[in-house]
Parts: C-alpha cells; structure tokens; sequence
C-alpha cells in the first residue's frame, strides 16, 4: 500500500490528534469499530527527491521520508524517488530515515532535493537492547553489557557457553561436559537459596527460563535446553544486571536478564553464506591410578589386614604379581579423540520493505567418552517487512531437533575405581560383569558400549509483532510467540551385562511436551520537546506454560534386540508415570525515560506480576526502579580535558526484582500418591503433601548500583566501572517446622541474602593501523552472605555444606585432618580416629568441640567455600591485513572444590581401584605423617583433606583467522571468504587435581562438589566461512 | 487501517480470555477436592498403611533395624554399614542430634499425620456417599495405626506430644505442641485400640483386603500396650481373647512364618507387606543382612550379629528356628562355590527367588503374630499370679513344641516368678529374632537390667538413659514448647 498520507495541522491541533487517536484507539478495543479521519487540505508546495546510498550510491527503495515538526511523510520507491506535497512553504526540514542507515535532517529549499544516506557500521558500541526496546549506549543508565563479537562466534554447542568470561558480573560453570550438556550461569552471585538462580533469556523477545523439563528417563547430565538454538544465529547477546534494566521483567529480573537477538536481513542484495568447521577433542587430562601390580600389592595388604591368619598373599602370589602388566586402563578404554562439525549455510538480505535472514545448520559433536554426542539441526526465518506505511511486522522463527547420546550418570566414577585387574571381557568373550571384589558398581565400558541413553527434543520457538506508528512518535505493538518442545528420553539396559541382568533386560521411555505462549501489547512514545526527549512504554503481556508428561517402562524380556521399541514384550511392567503443570503471569509494565541534552537522564520503570504460582493472597507483586545518568563530558566545563577525556559519565540506579522460580502448587494443600499392598494387589493411596501457605509470594531482590563510564584518549581506551549491594528478602525457602505436625517443611518467605560487589571492564585499543592491537579486560569482585535463614535459626547443614547466617552460600562443612596416627600413639591419640578399634596408620582428626574424642558428626567446621574471590576474562586481538588472530584467557581465583572423585579414591579399601597417592600410604616400613594405611573398611569421612583450591587460569579459546583479499575473490563472484582455526581449552593453569576445576553440581546449596562430572574437553577445530 | 484495529483487537480480546492465575492442578490432588466419598476414604486409610515404611529407610523396612535393634546385645552395624550415624547407635555413642532416631520421629508422625487427616476427614463425608460399615471400619483402621505409632514413640521418646488432627495452618499454635505425659499418651493409646478392636475378624475380611488390621490386630496390640504398663491383668485378659476368640494358630513348621506361600496365614496377625519384582517394594532386611561377598549375591551386609552378645550361641542345635533365623554358608550363584560365612548372618527374609537382588524379598514383615500373643499370655500370667501357673507353661511350650526343642514343663517345672520371667524374655528372644522386638524387651526390664545386659556383651557405653532416645534436636530448636527427656539433658 504505497503512497502519500497528508494531514494538516497546527501545533494545538497535533496534541488534540494525539489524545484523539489515543483515545480512538480504546474505542476501538471496545467497539471494533475503526473511524478513520482525514481533513482535506491545502498544497502550498511539492517537494521532489531521491535518497541514494552514500558509498554506492545505489538509490534507496523504502526510505522514509519526513517534514519535521508535522505528521506529513512519504516513502522513496524503488529507484529512491519520493513526491511531498504539503501545506509547509519552503524552507523547511525533512529528515529521512532508513533502516541501516543513519538519520539525516537536510534543509529543503526548493524542489528537487538529492539526499545522500550514510549506512550504520554495525556497532555494538552504538546500540544495546534492554528490555521492550533498544537505546543508544550512550543514554542507558542502568547496568548493561554487550558480549563482543569475537565471544559470540566462538564454536560452541550451546551460547549460554558464549557467556563464559565474556562480560562483568557473569559467572559460568559448566554443569557437565557432556556435549549438549549444561552451564550454570549466576549474574551478579546467587540471591536465592532454594529458588531457582538462572538468569532470565529473553529469546526474540521470548521469555525462557531455562530449566529442564526432562521426563527423567534418562540417566546422567540433561540435555541443555538452550542447546536447541543455534548459536550461529544470534546476532547479539546483551546482558541486563542491575535493578534499573531488569525491573522491568518484575518478578523474573532478581537473576538478570540475558537477552538474545538474533540476525535480521539488512536491505541491501542477499548474500549467501557457509560457515563450516570440523574438529577434534580430546579430554584434557586423566587421573592418575594404580597399575595393576600396585593395586594387587594393595589388595593383598588390605586382605592381610583383614585377617593376618591368612598370610599375606590371600590375592594374588609374588610371582602371580610379578606376572602382571600394567592392567586395564579404564580411562585409556573410555576416552577417545572425538569429532565435532558444524556447518550452517544462510541467506540473507532484502529491500527496504521487507528482509529476510534464512539459515540451516547442522552440527554433530561427538563426546570425548565413547557412545556419547549431540546432533542439532536446525533453521530459522527470520523476516521483517513493512507492508503498508506505518506498520512493521516481523517474525522470527527457529526449529531445530537435538538428539543426544548422554553418558550414563556415575560413569566417571567407575572409570576411576574400577580395578586394573579386573578386565572388560571374559575369556569367552563375553563382558566382565562387574567390580570383582566389590558388587556395588558394573564394568564401566560394558555400561557404556551397551546401554542406550538417549534424550531427542524437538522445539520450536518463534515470535511474530505487528507495531502500527498512530501517530508520529506514538507506536503500538502487539506480540505474540509460542515455544514448543517435545522432549522424549529412551533408556535400554541389555541383559548383557551387569545392570540388566537381574532384571532381564530394562526399557523405558519418557515423553515431556511443554506448550507456552506469549502476548504483549506495548505502546511505545517518543518525543522531543526543545533540549529534552522523553519516551514512554506501557503495556500488558500474559504468559502461559503447560507441560504433560508420561513415562513406561518394562522388564525381562526374551531379547534385546527389540531394546525399548515394544515395551509389550517384557513380561513385567513398570508402572507407568504421567504429569501435568500450568502456570500463567500477568503483567502490567511501563517505562518513562527522560534526558536533557543529553547531559541529564533519569529512567523510572515499574511493573505489576501477578502468577500463579503464589498463594491466593498474594498473586500479584509490584517491581519499581529508578535509575539517573550524568553525562560529564558533555558539561561546557568539560570541554578544556575533552581531549584527555573522550567521555565520562555516571550513573546510579535502585529498583526492585523478584524471583518467582519456586515451580507450581507450591502454595497448596496438595496430597501425593502412595501406594499399599491389600491382598497381594498394589492399591492407591492419597495423603496430604504438605500445609497450605496461602501467602505464598516473590522474592524480593533490592540492588543498588552506581557506574562509571569513562573514555580516555579519543576512546581508546574506555573503562566501565559498576559497584552493586543486592538484597534478596523473602527468600522462598523450605522452612523447617516440627515433624509433630506431619511435615517436615512448609515453602515460606523467610530469611535472606546478600551479594555486593565490583565489576570493571576494559576495552583498550593499544595499537591502530595496519597492525591493530585490542585488548578486552574484564573483572568481577563478588561476596555472598547469608543474612538470615528462617525461624531465628543460625545454619542448618545439608550434606556437606553448611547455610550459615554471616557465611556465604556453598560454604563447605566437615572435618579437618590432624596427621596419622603413628605406632606407640594408639592409647593417647586412638581416640581422634573415630574408629572402635585404632589402629597405626588410621587418620586422625581434630576434636572441633573438645569433648576429648572425635566423632565425624560433633567434630566438624567450616572447611571452605566454593565462592571465588574474582572472575576475570581477557580478550586479545591482533590484525594484520587478513590475519586476525584472538587470544580469550578466562579465569576464577579463590573458590575451593570438594573433590569427590578423590575421597573415594583415597579409600585404600582392596576393593576398588586407588589414587597413586596410594604408594605413599602409611605402612611400618614408610610411617607416612599425611597417606593413611589400607585398610578394608574406612569410613568415608568428608574431610579438610578433600577440599582443594578451585582457582584456574584457563586459555579458553585462541583463533586465527584469514580473510582473503577482496581482489582475489571478485572474479569468482565471492563476496568474502576467510579460514579459521580454533583451539579450545587448550591449557589450564590449576593446582586442582581433578579432571577440571570448572564444575559445579549446579544447586545454590551445593555448588563446587566434584562427583565425576563429564569432563570438558579441549578441541582443535579449523573453520570455513564464504559469502557469496 | 480499520483491519490492523481490528486485528490487534481480536488478537487482544482472545488472548485476554485464555489464562487465569488461579492454580488448578490437575495432576495433583489438593485437600479441598479430596475426602468426599467411600472410594477416597479407602485411599486415604491405604496411604496410612504405606507409612509404615514410606521409602527409603523407613519405619518398618529396615529403620527400627538401624535406629532401635543395632542398641542392644543381639544386633550390630555390618561392615557396610558406614555411615556414622548407625554405628554411634551400635556403639550407644548416640546424642539428640542423630539422624536415624529423628527419622523414627518424624516417620512416626507423618503416619500419626495421615491416620489424624483419615480420622477426622471420613467422619465428615455426606452419608450418602460412604456405607457407614466401611465408614467405621475405615476410621477404625486408622485409630489402630495411630494407636501403633504413638505406642511406638512412647516406648522409644517417653512422653511424646499428642497431636490427633490435621495441621492445616501455620499458626503457633498449630505448630508448637508440648509433651504430654506417659500415661497421657498410653490413655490414648488404649482409647484408640479399644475403638480399633471394634474391626472385623480377620477370616471376615475378603480376598482383596488381606493385609488390613482386624479386631485380632487390634487385641493383640493392646495386651502388648498392657504387658509394656505392666497392668498384667488386662495384659492377661486381653491375650487371652485372642487366644479363645480370634481363630489363630502357630504354624506347624516355623519355616512357614517366613515363606513367601504361607503369607498372611493363620499365625500372621499384623504383618507389613511386601512384594519385590513387581513394581513394588521388596523387604529390604534381606538385603540388608545378606553377604555383600558372594559373587552372584548382592547383599549389602549391614545389618550383623552381635556375636559377644551369644544369642546364636542360646540355641539348641537342633532348635528348628536355626536354620530359618541364620546362615552359615552359601552356595554361589555365579560361581558354584560354596562360602562359608566369617560368623552367623540373618536369614528370615532371604528371598530364594531373588538371589541376585535380595533386597527385592516378598516376605512379609511380622508387627505382631500369634507366638507373641502366646508368650505375652505366658509372661502376663506369670506376673499376676507370682509365678507360672500350668496355664503358663503350656502357652511358651506351645513355642518350643514347634521350635523342636524340649518343653520347659519338662526340662524346668518348678521356676519361680523371676526364673520363669527369664525364660519367656529368652524364649522372645529366639522366637522373634529380626523381627524388631529385642529393643522394647531390654528396655521393659528397666535400666539396670538394659545396662548390665549391654556391658555383659561388651558394649560399655550402655548407661541407663539409654532406655530411652533423646527428643530430636531439631524438634527441639524448632518447638519452643518442647523439652529434652530428663535423662539426656546433658548429653
């Protein structure tokens, strides 16, 4: 619907029209009924014109073009011409815009008038985008961060990954190492104890909390949800810390707000790109464990121990000993240089009216652990147009299918501890059923050759908007977006070994749908008054997310060649499981910017949740920020340093999140099924689960911030500094109320915690020209504190962590060793064993309470913390004509990791494979003050021992890339081209002894224990890009 | 333009409609929907009778091993049972703040909890939505369950806090319960189980409701409640109703009381059932106490003999009940070898047909069969009249009849009262083995007796508090109305 559009008007008359059109606007939304009002008018001169492209001067097709102070405006058609004919009389102003293109205001004096556009680098430095809208950098006022381009190419599976060092006050672990498998990501240190501490992702404008929503079938690390975006789709990743930029997602904003912008088509002709890679991984290190002629030497020891009546070769005999190689290597057996490729081929591009991003990919990353990996493939469209004048609508669409190979969980650890003597097969061929000596864990490569684990998700996600200019300034926009996964998960342990003998061969399969849809309606207003401009944003939206979920299962089957595809043929069932939840939230948002000449800037958001998930008197919550700037180097007192420096600003924001992450029904009496035996039938039961709390509401998170942004020497080097203080209060938390009542827990608002801390952030250009030098420094100061926990407690211990009010979350509690004890000390010091029976060579520990013995429960303390004192990133990036080479180093220091894998790898037990630290254990012969003796039976006391300092340095990611040169490529119609080549994780500088110091178990109570967690892998990985 | 107004209204008027805030579950039930006719009343008495063993370690499969047997002469913590908790019971290092004991706290209550929700909920459904038979059956079942978990808590806690309806709010109040006393508590007790014995007998009962308390349930448990008072003459009348009234008998062979065909059989009066395989819950003693190093029997070998304590050494040889009670060697499944085991371990809940997971075990765990109301019989009588009476004698020769070994009438005719007392406690002991017994039969002959029993089978820290268990710590922070039992204040 090409064409010209007059009206009018008088400056009164232009604010009647806007009240007017407001106002007809709800009319409409009552009546349905559209009026439409045009006053004839009168022509006082025509204007005719052409835009072109400032750099090819190609003309311009869809420009907009405007009278400035009126409503009167007009597009160019596609040779770039465009006709005004107007009440104004010449001279006047017309500003012309275009998508890609900077404005320009050009003094019209007469007809015609040839307008020259200059196109937007496309700069990260201009623009970022916080919620409902993008600003100009220059004008946020709140806590924002843009990830570089250089940290979203990185080849990874998932772009939560991306995130990894690459801005202030974001620190991600990776849960697991499994491809496809997920990170743990806390902006700004974790508020909440028991609620959920992931950021909030706003997909497109979609909101995502990334939690599983696996049906539970499978064993090991879930599949990452966010694994199904492509991550070479995004265009941009910006990150909302503070309460300024967050408040305005209300209840979901206490973590931060991580939002994903994917490509768009630019108007200009379309360019076809590949973008391919291929790589190899392989594991960064293996533990060190016992061969198999010291772990018989060991056995025997343990055995004699045991029972001296026997001798001391009950095992094996010195010359069956001395017979023996170096045994199976478990690890050797498991691990395996794996393959990882990835291609994507997508065309983009457009006219004025309308541009289109398309792209398919593929991309397959096998595990470094055998029988492992993850395929994704998946398209996206994603088209923008402008059907008629003053509307814009847009979709953006992705579907994509991952499936996974997922190791099962507990493989790591078996890797570690299986035997060296023991063997993978029998002589006949057949698998080695399980640990010889031990019948607690199975032949770890027979578990991971045979069994089938695997989880399949198809998912869906797209956001479409129509936004309707009603008048000049004043935009409405409706949205609406659905995200669709279906996750399917399908588990087979054959009869052949180990796990499925008992039963014969176990199948089961679980299916997980989860629907949820969006709808926002926003009005956005923006106006200039003189030096002021101010913008306005209010708006409804609704969400809603409902899963269902169902699992079967069967046993003992007649072969396992049918695995799970006929569960009928197993002659027992098990008993099939389904689900369902739903839970909606409503909201009210608005949003008021302000600034004077761009000097002085105040933003005040507020918006009003209301979920389901809360109690009947409590459904709704209000979540209000404001935030101020002060833009110094735009002061005239400023001008005499402008030279030294470039820019200086300040800025102060306070608001209010909330965190609503608590899951659904947790308000209600809600009962559970329980089931009873009544003449040899299994019979259904209900019981109540748990008291209501109709009372029930948000977390409450208050954050204070100031920033300073500071640009020195023309910009080139520019230093962000944020200081936060963060409060959480309400904490949903399981408070702890008497057994006497039934219960052990009610879900209550109750206690709380605090982060504060520092962020500073760097960007250096060191060296310009030819040979260009950037440097990219980040660095985040964080401290956690548990303020108070509920029912005037002071801490309460889970596993080995403690909550304690004053401490920081993941604070580690347990004992502290205190030396071996030595032969003649048995009477004084046996005590401190916390054996029956003490013995020379059993570990002895400190008597934390001074009750004159140990005992692991009463003598145990605070033994570490998992929380870093700092996190850094640090980018380098070195160009020279075509080369480009980037340098990203990442690291934590001062967090400690439980090490699980070594506390069970110090248990000198005879049964299970030790830790070469085992070489130097106790014996008469070698009295060791810090190795305990073998010994058949020790308890497994989590002690200062295992605790060990988590801090790395990590070169994360180096690449080097070539661009070829323009000339060579014009003759083959090749737009660009260039070849990369990555490495990954290719040195860590830790004294940590595990696989990798990067782990965490994920939970805010338990993070940094070291379990035999998937480890990551380090890859090398060459790369293709062409534009066609 | 008039399309897009009414686009965008369309789009907001629809979606307007689609979503409410409120919360309505549908895979879950909430209180408010539930409890409304005879179908959800069977439903919720059934989800009492899982709580005595919910999951996990629990109550009945394998907590009362773990928190109550491993503190006498008979039992210890096996090599596997690592975990520090276990062995300060096996070695009565315990304190307030030991985790099995409060799980015997809070497990106790949470069933208390859903016979208290049953109690009162199916008393209020509409008369014309539940047959007022099934009605007070139902409501009876749940007194009787009640009645056995408060019994229970006040042998192991003393006074314990009686709380007889549904906590439905967050109040102090309803939060914050004190201790009532002993006698308080027996009171109810006795009210519950006088109202329980109102069941039907359990030959009345259908095939399909095996397995559910009966009037016979409800007597025996209650002679056990008057016998633990020492209020012998009731303990004496009410056993012996059972004995004349209720249609029970022994076995024949003591091996039936633990095979998996002779369940809820005529000797079985009270028992918590199992199934393994089946998607259900096996008995977990057996795994419990079978050899973790056998190839091809994976038992975890936690819960052990306490051989100091010389009860495998009390037996005759040819005592029938031996074999059933105990092993000595085994057969390998995988291998063909035969074991011989270092020392005696548990066998009454070995499953033959589960060998290679035992804890998946169908036998039957015994609360309360008809021997015990026959030796009940015997000790009462024994007690009221001040020495053994002929009626006595035959009661506990009925025992050692079937056990194959000589009747005491024969071997010992003429015992006093307390001779006599010591031959039915030992009787108890070897008839009941594993069966959660030997706990409450120490600690009913006082502290002295318990102590002296302990440090003769070398457990020297027994000391005389020890015949009750600390009020759990927890309970203690958490109740501000709730107070330590006097003989741990200081531990």
């Amino acid at each position: 619907m090409p064409g010209t559009y007059r009206i009018q008007t008088t400056n009164k008359m232009r604010k009647k029209s806007l009240l007017y059109s407001i106002t007809l606007y709800l009319l409409l939304l009552l009546t349905g009924s559209a009026i439409h009002a045009q006053n004839p008018a009168t022509i006082n001169s025509v204007l005719e014109g052409t835009v072109l492209d400032e750099v090819t001067n190609e003309p311009l097709d869809g420009a907009n073009v405007i009278i400035e102070g009126v409503t009167n405006q007009t597009t160019t058609n596609s040779k770039g011409q465009f006709i005004l004919r107007t009440g104004q009389k010449f001279p006047y102003n017309i500003i012309i815009t275009f998508v890609g293109y900077e404005k320009k205001i050009v003094l019209a004096t007469g007809s015609p008038v040839s307008v020259r556009l200059k196109p937007i680098n496309n700069n990260l430095d201009d623009v970022v985008v916080v919620g409902y809208g993008t600003q100009r950098k220059t004008d946020v006022t709140g806590a924002v961060s843009s990830l570089s381009q250089s940290a979203i190419r990185q080849p990874l599976s998932s772009f939560d990954q991306a995130l990894k060092g690459a801005s202030t006050g974001v620190q991600v672990t990776q849960t697991s190492g499994q491809p496809g498998g997920g990170v743990s990501i806390r902006i700004r240190g974790g508020s909440s104890i028991q609620g959920g501490n992931e950021p909030l992702y706003v997909i497109d404008g979609f909101p995502v909390y990334n939690s599983s929503n696996s049906p539970g079938i499978a064993s090991g690390a879930v599949v990452n949800p966010l694994a199904g975006i492509n991550p070479a789709d995004i265009d941009r990743i910006d990150i909302l810390k503070d309460a300024a930029a967050t408040a305005i997602y209300g209840s979901r904003g206490a973590n931060g707000v991580v939002i994903i912008t994917t490509k768009k088509g630019s108007p200009r002709k379309s360019a076809i790109s590949y973008d391919g890679s291929y790589g190899q991984q392989s594991v960064q290190k293996k533990i060190d464990v016992l061969n198999a002629k010291q772990f018989a030497v060991l056995r025997n020891e343990v055995l004699y121990d045991t029972k001296p009546s026997g001798g001391k070769y009950q095992y094996l005999s010195e010359a069956e000993i001395a017979a023996l190689g170096e045994g199976t290597n478990w690890q050797q057996e498991a691990f395996r240089n794996a393959l990882v490729q990835s291609h994507q081929v997508s065309i983009a591009g457009g006219s004025s009216n309308t541009q289109y991003f398309i792209s398919g990919s593929y991309n397959k990353q096998e595990g470094i652990i055998k029988n492992t990996d993850f395929t994704r493939i998946a398209v996206r469209a994603n088209i923008n147009a402008r059907p008629v004048n003053r509307l814009t609508v847009s979709t953006n669409i992705t579907a994509s299918k991952a499936d996974a190979n997922i190791a099962p969980s507990g493989i790591i650890g078996s890797l570690l501890i299986m035997p060296p003597t023991a063997t993978i097969y029998e002589p006949d061929g057949s698998y080695t059923l399980r640990n010889p000596f031990e019948n607690i864990f199975a032949n770890p490569i027979a578990t991971l050759n045979e069994t089938l684990n695997k989880s399949a998700t198809i998912r869906f996600l797209g956001t479409g908007y129509a936004e309707y200019e009603i008048i000049k300034g004043l935009k409405a926009k409706v949205l609406l977006g659905t995200d669709i996964s279906n996750d399917k998960e399908k588990y087979y342990v054959p009869s052949i070994i180990y796990e499925g003998a008992g039963t014969n061969g176990q199948a089961s399969l679980g299916n997980s749908t989860t629907y949820s849809w969006l709808n926002e309606n926003t009005f956005s207003w923006s106006k200039e008054f003189g030096k002021s401009a101010l913008t306005a944003l209010a708006g409804f939206t609704q969400q809603e997310s409902a899963n269902e979920r169902f699992t079967a299962g069967a046993q003992q089957f007649v072969t396992d060649d049918l695995t799970y595809n006929n569960l009928e043929s197993g002659s027992v069932l098990l008993r099939p499981t389904s689900g369902t939840y739903d839970w909606v939230l409503h909201s009210y948002l608005s949003r008021i910017t302000y600034n004077y000449n761009s000097l002085y800037y105040l933003t005040a958001s507020i918006r009003r949740d209301g979920s389901s998930r809360f109690g009947k008197n409590n459904k709704w919550g209000n979540f209000p920020s404001v935030s101020a700037a002060w833009n110094i180097s735009k002061e005239n007192f400023f001008t005499p340093l402008r030279d030294k420096v470039s820019d200086l600003k300040l800025r102060a924001s306070f608001g209010t999140t909330g965190n609503l992450e608590i899951g659904q029904y947790q308000s209600l009496a809600t009962l559970y099924s329980l089931n009873y035996l009544f003449g040899g039938n299994i019979i259904s039961g209900f019981a109540p689960q748990r008291i209501a709390n109709d009372n029930l509401g948000w977390e409450k998170t208050y954050q204070y911030n100031a920033g300073l942004d500071l640009g020195l020497l023309r910009n080139r080097l520019a230093i962000s500094i944020e200081a936060y203080y963060k409060k959480t209060t309400d904490l949903l938390l399981n408070v702890e109320i008497p057994w006497t009542t039934g219960y052990a827990t009610s879900l209550q608002n109750f206690g709380s915690v605090a982060n504060k801390g520092i962020e500073l952030g760097l960007k250096s250009k060191n060296l310009a020209g030819l040979f260009a030098w950037n440097s990219d420094l980040n660095i985040s100061f964080n401290r956690n504190k548990v303020l108070a926990i509920g029912n005037n407690a002071q801490s309460y211990i889970s596993g080995n962590y403690i909550i304690q009010v004053g401490k920081p979350l993941g604070t580690f509690y347990g004992t502290a060793t205190d030396g071996i004890l030595q032969q003649g000390k048995e009477a004084e010091k046996g005590k401190y064993t916390g054996n029956a029976t003490p013995k020379a060579g059993d570990r002895l520990y400190k008597d934390i309470n001074g009750d004159g013995s140990f005992t692991t429960a009463a003598d145990r303390a605070i033994i570490g913390n998992a929380q870093p004192d700092f996190i850094f990133g640090f980018t380098n990036n070195f160009s020279w004509k075509g080369f480009d080479l980037s340098v990203f180093l990442q690291g934590v220091y001062g967090n400690q990791i439980i090490n699980s894998n070594r506390q069970s790898l110090e248990m000198f037990t005879g049964q299970q494979n030790a830790s070469v630290t085992a070489l130097e254990r106790w014996t008469p012969e070698n009295p060791s003050t810090t190795i305990p003796r073998a010994k058949l039976d020790p308890a497994p006391v989590f002690s200062d021992r295992f605790v060990e300092d988590g801090s790395f340095i990590r070169v994360k990611d180096i690449t080097l890339s070539y661009a070829l040169p323009v000339s060579l490529l014009d003759r083959a119609k090749i737009s660009a081209v260039s070849i990369y080549v990555t490495a990954q994780n290719l040195h860590t500088f830790t004294k940590y002894t595990g696989f990798d110091p990067e782990i965490t178990s994920g939970s805010n109570v338990s993070p940094g224990t070291d379990s035999g967690i998937y480890p990551l892998a380090k890859s090398i990985i060459a790369g293709l890009r062409v534009t066609f | 333009m008039k399309r897009i107004y009414l686009f965008t209204l369309i789009i907001m008027v629809l979606q307007a409609g689609c979503s409410k805030l409120d919360e309505v579950p549908e895979s879950f039930l909430v209180t408010e929907q539930f409890y409304r006719n005879e179908s959800e009343a069977v439903a919720a008495v059934t989800a009492i009778y899982r709580k005595l063993y919910e999951s996990g370690q629990s109550l009945y499969n394998s907590l009362f091993q773990i928190g109550v047997e491993m503190a006498t002469d008979d039992y210890e913590a096996g090599p596997r049972a690592r975990n520090a908790h276990v062995r300060a019971i096996s070695g009565l290092t315990h304190d307030a703040s030991n985790d099995r004991m409060q799980e015997l706290w809070r497990q106790s209550y949470s069933a208390i909890s859903a016979a208290n929700v049953a109690i009162d909920k199916i008393a209020e459904i509409d008369a014309a939505n539940i047959n007022e038979t099934v009605r007070a059956r139902l409501i009876n079942e749940a007194k009787f369950l009640r009645a056995l978990n408060y019994f229970n808590l006040v042998r192991w806690f003393g006074g314990v806090p009686i709380v007889l309806h549904e906590t439905s709010s967050l109040s102090a109040e309803a939060l914050y319960v004190e201790k009532a006393t002993e006698e308080d508590v027996y009171q109810q007790i006795i009210k519950d189980l006088n109202s329980a014995g109102q069941l039907p007998n359990w030959k009345s009962y259908g095939a399909a409701d095996i397995g559910r308390a009966t009037s016979g349930a409800a007597k025996s448990l209650l002679a056990k409640v008057y016998l633990t008072k020492k209020d012998w003459a009731n303990a004496v009348l009410k056993s012996k109703e059972v004995i004349d009234n209720e249609g029970y008998d022994l076995f024949p062979q003591f091996s039936d009381v633990f095979a998996v065909a002779k369940k809820n059989g005529i000797e079985h009066i009270f028992s918590a059932q199992f199934q393994g395989n089946s998607g259900y819950q096996g008995n977990s003693l057996a795994s419990r106490s079978a050899p973790a190093d056998i190839p091809g029997i994976n038992g975890d070998y936690a819960d052990a003999l306490h051989w100091e304590g010389n009860l495998y050494q009390s037996f005759a040889a040819n005592d029938a009940r031996l074999p059933v009670t105990f092993v000595t060697q085994m057969v390998s499944p995988a291998d063909g070898k035969l074991y011989v085991l270092s020392k005696p371990q548990f066998h009454k809940y070995y499953d033959e047909k589960v060998v290679g997971s035992p804890g998946q075990s169908s036998k039957n765990l015994p609360i309360i069969r008809y021997a015990e109301v026959l030796l009940i019989y015997a000790e009462a009588l024994n007690e009221q009249n001040g020495g053994p009476n002929s009626e006595a004698y035959q009661a506990i020769d009925k025992i050692r009849n079937r056990a194959k070994i000589t009747r005491l009438q024969d071997v010992a005719p003429a015992l006093s009262q307390s001779q006599f007392r010591d031959s039915v406690f030992q009787e108890r002991r070897k008839e009941l083995v594993f069966e959660y017994q030997r706990w409450f039969d120490l600690v009913r002959r006082g502290a002295d007796y318990y102590v002296a029993t302990l440090k003769a089978a070398g457990k020297t820290q027994a000391a005389p508090r020890h015949i009750h268990f600390p009020t759990p710590q927890r309970e203690l922070d958490l109740n501000p109305k709730l107070k330590q039992h006097p003989d741990w204040i200081n531990y």
